[in-house]
């Protein structure tokens, strides 16, 4: 009677199928498995992109199916992210501590130990002392458990604050760009107790771990294809069924769900936070592959890239985020990167180090003036599943009357 | 006949227009009941009133057996209590099929884990076909609801007030926009609700009102200025004032 849940949804496999084969092609042609035709930088930013590509799977539940214009997902995706660094650089300069204290002739007590470490790590802002945040840091476990609460429970009281308030439109939108901006401005000051706008770098050496970057760029990249996956089905399970109706609902006309008798503001509260935490797994998965990560990185441009990425990919189906986010970004790289050619105009050089952000809102504006489906709307052309166009006036009374643009036809 | 929804004393404010003015009204279970009147007179003040969308500034507001007061409760608790609200301009999930209408609407739990874990099974899938053959949309069931003419998209909205199993069903101006024959099958679909539940009807047209065949409520300026048969109202001379002008 019921089909299966992948018969239902026949993108999940070929997402998945694409996801899958991209990552064996990648691995195969990596430097870390011995043909080299792919550079291992390149193998992070691919690495990366994926981690990008979850965190606007994400987007795409709370804005393409919720309707929640959130612009402050990148603080949650940068919370994951320290989380996970502070355990790296904690344990990193604790084993040069330890070594390096093993020459002398008295061994080191726990106290010398501790105090060593807190000298390397916060010298830099001018403290020895661990501040209270960093009581977990020495245990990877609770370190990886509070990549997900940390971000998770943020988004829970904000968004409890803010959704009970029934704060919406471009009210909620400005409160989570304010949020994100205040969390940047405090984190750059230095005695908030995360090396200010140093931020924690040497992320890219796993403690304890011998092998070249070449392999572990690898790990990384199946872990992030692992976690986009995973993430992309439990999306595409929570939107696939009468949740998925709910908050459909809710991005469409909240007023009338909430007089069938659902609890809207609990529904936004549950998948904004939901897609924190999925945020925060990202975040905790790029930032170990970029090495570095600072205050920088959660300001507000951050997550308005965001919005532009699922845009213009398609937003409310959840492969035309993933296109969007991997195709622009890695487009952004490209472009920012001195690598696409200048064009010389003969009394001006278009350079795209400055002219790509153009580039960008131009193509962002035209998006959403003639392609409102975005990227993912070219998946409708080719399977001719086209909308019908109904408008205009009804010619009769009966179900089935033509309606006047039908009739001219 | 037992009371199912008590109003009394009621009044609020906007800016300083008293929109409803010490309203009172009351309905049994299973009983059919319209209420008309002009322009601006509070009736859709009125349904706001008592699915929780507006808190009035006085007056009580009762429901049910246990007499519970309604201001107390959202719009989510009071619509769960089972007071169901048809919109004057057909609201419809468009981007869904008739059929996850349907199902969203079903009376089933509402929390988000529950709902979370919710998949469709046959008796589910079974009500929403029977609901849909009721509201004359069998053939439509998979389509998308914003395929539909402006009729049927009632008569879904009405289908899925059924779904929800109300007691109380707020209807506001349900043939607005309707053929003749679409109205028909709006009244029968009333006629057959208000057998097991009871039935508020806001309308302006007069003929429509006539064929619910029922007890009228005549708002006025936000309070009610007759009650009775249709013809009673419709001979009383305030009413003719007011509704033909003087």
């Amino acid at each position: 009677m019921q089909r299966s849940f992948i018969s239902r949804n026949p993108s999940v496999l070929i997402f998945l199928t694409c996801l899958a084969l991209f990552t064996v092609t990648v691995t195969v042609m990596s430097e870390g498995s011995g043909v080299g035709i792919i550079s291992t930088s390149f193998i992070k930013t691919l690495g990366k992109t994926l981690c990008l590509c979850l965190i606007a799977v994400a987007m795409d539940l709370i804005w393409g199916f919720t309707g929640i214009l959130s612009l402050g997902h990148f603080a949650f995706f940068g919370l994951g992210g320290y989380m996970i660094g502070m355990w790296l650089m904690y344990e990193r300069t604790r084993l040069i501590v330890v070594e390096s204290l093993s020459q002398v002739e008295i061994p080191p007590t726990a106290t010398e130990v501790t105090d060593a470490i807190g000298n390397q790590i916060f010298g830099v802002v001018g403290s020895s002392d661990f501040p209270l945040i960093w009581t977990f840091a020495d245990s990877l476990f609770l370190q990886l458990v509070l990549v997900v609460l940390v971000p998770g429970l943020l988004a829970l009281v904000f968004g409890w604050l803010a959704f009970r308030s029934r704060v919406t439109g471009v009210y909620l939108s400005i409160l989570t760009q304010a949020m994100t901006l205040a969390l940047a401005l405090y984190l750059f000051q230095n005695d908030s107790g995360l090396r200010g706008n140093n931020g924690l770098s040497g992320l890219q050496n796993l403690p304890g771990v011998e092998a070249s970057q070449d392999v572990v760029s690898l790990w990384f990249l199946w872990a992030s294809a692992l976690a986009l996956g995973l993430g992309y089905l439990l999306a595409a399970w929570i939107v696939s069924g009468k949740f998925g109706s709910v908050i459909r609902g809710i991005r469409d006309n909240e007023a009338r769900v909430r007089f069938l008798g659902y609890s809207v503001e609990t529904y936004k509260l549950m998948v904004f936070t939901l897609t924190a935490c999925i945020a925060g797994i990202a975040g905790a998965l790029y930032y170990p592959q970029a090495g570095i990560i600072n205050p920088a990185e959660i300001s507000p441009i951050a997550s308005i890239y965001l919005a532009v990425w699922v845009a213009i990919g398609g937003r409310g189906r959840l492969y035309g985020a993933v296109i969007g986010a991997a195709s622009v970004s890695l487009l952004s790289t490209w472009f920012t990167g001195g690598q696409a050619p200048n064009i010389p105009l003969g009394f001006y050089t278009i350079k795209w180090v400055d002219w790509w952000l153009v580039l960008l809102g131009m193509s962002f504006v035209a998006v959403t003036l003639f392609a409102p489906k975005g990227m993912g709307g070219l998946v409708d052309l080719w399977s001719k599943r086209r909308t019908p166009n109904r408008h205009g006036a009804d010619l009769g009374p009966s179900d089935g009357a033509l309606r006047e643009q039908e009739a001219s036809q | 006949m037992s009371v199912l929804l008590e109003v009394s004393g009621v009044s609020v404010t906007f800016d300083g227009f008293r929109a409803i003015n010490n309203l009172s009204f009351h309905i049994g279970e299973a009983e059919l009941r319209a209420v008309i009147g002009p322009n601006g007179a509070g009736k859709t003040t009125f349904m706001d009133i008592v699915t929780g969308k507006t808190k009035p500034d006085e007056g009580r507001v009762i429901w049910g057996k246990k007499s519970v007061s309604l201001l107390k409760m959202n719009e989510a608790k009071i619509a769960q209590a089972g007071i169901g609200r048809k919109f004057q301009k057909p609201t419809v999930f468009e981007d869904q099929t008739v059929q996850e209408n349907l199902l969203m609407a079903l009376k089933k739990p509402r929390g988000w884990l529950a709902v979370l874990a919710y998949r469709a099974n046959v008796a589910d899938l079974e009500k929403a076909a029977n609901l849909a053959e009721e509201i004359g949309l069998k053939e439509e069931l998979a389509r998308k609801s914003g395929e539909l003419s402006h009729g049927q998209k009632q008569w879904l909205e009405i289908g899925m007030l059924l779904a929800q199993e109300p007691r109380l069903l707020l209807v506001d101006e349900p043939a607005a926009g309707m053929t003749p024959q679409e109205r028909e099958h709006t009244t029968d679909l009333l006629l057959h609700a208000a057998k097991t539940r009871a039935v508020v009807v806001v309308e302006h047209d007069m003929e429509f009102v006539r064929r619910l065949n029922c007890k009228v409520t005549v708002l006025h300026e936000g309070s009610v200025l007759a009650e009775g048969s249709l013809d009673h109202v419709t001979s009383n001379q305030e009413v003719i004032d007011v509704y033909l002008g003087r």
